[in-house]
């Protein structure tokens, strides 16, 4: 009687084994390269406060400012943001954790371990701030942008950054403010961790 | 001619022993026994795998007297003129609002009822909550909504399943809120941020330093969450995100083990 038992041992640790699975969304690899700081020429970063991790809240921002639909422009118009926060606002560093270019790249900024600040005072430490690069109230960002936000954010969960129950917030609906644009607030609602 | 029952692990077994001589009844009642236990095991593994597939809520485990704090964000477009309350749900009845705002104004207020404080900040889009003192009766689940009876109330996210644990060492933690008045006191907010964030320095806790008197645990991890704020000063971020990852998987192999050895006795003590 022992065979069927060690059977049955082996069947219902495998059987948890699988329960214990739960919500499996990541890809074989879901990490996919982006443009690294040293890339884009970015000045050392001042900022030291650090972010819980893992991280619950994503919030989806636009520049408002001038879009980029090229990997030299887009390199460009990531150092022209950077410029402004750094130097105009006096911040320690550019203020998004990371930045989507129409170009298909991800832009790395603050990065994950880094709180941003993007949002304001309550949800900076609570969350990773990523922003399109380009104004979206009248027009949408391109697939290849969006899906490189998609695969930023799944790489996160792949990384422990982010919680696998994270949940993406539009800019507007946790500040009184049109970011990330009508067009492009309208797309992220359809994402499958959007909560308002 | 003995005839004996098939015996069957799962499903609806009727099993009903024969009554012939004892020597083959008492050995059918065993493996009655048996199955019925092994049944009961299975019905429990079974369960326990539905249990980790329904919608989620974040486990807050604290010891008594220490403070929880909750952080529910909602969304400012909707409902930054709208009055937000702290409930708890009971097993078999209406759930129990235990602290509601007043204010519709879109201006930051603080609610305080005896052991529960809100604080509602709708240019944040956040309420934060606050329950002080906590008691080992206060386990259970209780949820942020947004109130506007006799609507019925709009649930915020995270559902919180809170375990309040008798404090093991006896020491008891002291609490840095001020007393505990009975009367709900509504404060009505003085105009400059400045001022607010004087008074709840304490439960602010994840722009600075977490103070050392109270384990607040505002963004929750994975799952059972019990960080100590000094390992989180001293040691940096990766210590508790792994001893978390530990506890859950210490957690749920110990529940394979105890259904794997309850198995086994069963085996051993029923089989031939």
């Amino acid at each position: 009687m022992s065979a069927p038992c060690a059977l049955l041992a082996w069947a219902l640790l495998a059987l948890l084994g699988l329960g214990l699975g739960g919500p499996r969304e990541e890809p074989p690899n879901p990490c996919c390269p982006i443009v690294p700081r040293r890339e884009w020429r970015a000045p050392a970063s001042k900022c030291s406060k650090k972010l819980r991790l893992p991280v619950r809240y994503v919030v989806v921002s636009h520049t408002a400012d001038s879009p980029c639909d090229c990997p030299a422009s887009c390199l460009k118009q990531a150092q022209n943001v950077h410029n402004y926060h750094s130097g105009t606002l006096n911040w320690c560093d550019v203020g998004y954790n990371f930045l989507i270019g129409e170009d298909g790249l991800v832009y790395e900024g603050r990065g994950w371990d880094t709180k941003g600040d993007h949002t304001g005072p309550t949800w900076n430490p609570i969350s990773i701030g990523i922003s399109f690069m380009g104004n979206y109230m009248e027009r949408s960002p391109p697939r290849r942008a969006l899906r490189a936000a998609q695969s930023l954010l799944a790489c996160g969960v792949a990384q422990g950054k982010l919680s696998p129950r994270y949940e993406v917030k539009g800019h507007r609906d946790v500040q009184r403010t049109l970011s990330p644009g009508d067009q492009l607030y309208e797309i992220i609602q359809t994402w499958p961790h959007y909560h308002e | 001619m003995t005839s004996y029952p098939v015996m069957q692990l799962s499903g609806a077994s009727r099993l009903e022993c024969p009554r012939h001589t004892s020597g083959s009844w008492g050995w059918c009642t065993q493996s009655m026994r048996k199955a019925r236990l092994q049944e009961l095991l299975w019905m429990l593994f079974i369960s326990e795998l539905q249990a980790a597939t329904e919608p989620h809520e974040e486990k807050y485990v604290l010891a008594a007297g220490e403070t929880l704090n909750v952080q529910c964000p909602f969304s400012i477009q909707k409902y930054a003129y709208s009055q937000k309350a702290w409930q708890r749900l009971m097993d078999r009845a209406e759930p129990l609002t235990l602290v509601f705002t007043t204010s519709v104004s879109g201006t930051p207020s603080q609610v305080r009822m005896g052991r529960y404080f809100l604080e509602d900040i709708p240019s944040e889009a956040m309420l934060n909550v606050q329950m002080t003192n906590l008691q080992v009766e206060d386990s259970g689940l209780y949820r942020c909504v947004i109130y506007h009876p006799p609507k019925d109330p709009d649930i915020l996210s995270p559902l919180v399943r809170l375990v309040v644990i008798k404090d093991p060492l006896g020491t008891t933690v002291s609490d840095k809120n001020p007393t505990q008045n009975l009367a709900q006191i509504s404060t009505l907010p003085p105009t400059t941020t400045k001022a607010q964030s004087t008074l709840l320095n304490s439960p602010k806790t994840v722009t600075q330093l977490l103070p050392k008197s109270t384990a607040d645990i505002s963004s929750p991890g994975l799952g059972v969450n019990i960080t100590n704020a000094t390992d989180v000063t001293r040691y940096g971020f990766r210590v508790p995100v792994i001893s978390i990852v530990i506890l859950v998987l210490c957690g749920l192999l110990s529940k394979s083990l105890v259904f794997t050895v309850l198995l086994a006795v069963t085996q051993r003590s029923f089989g031939p």
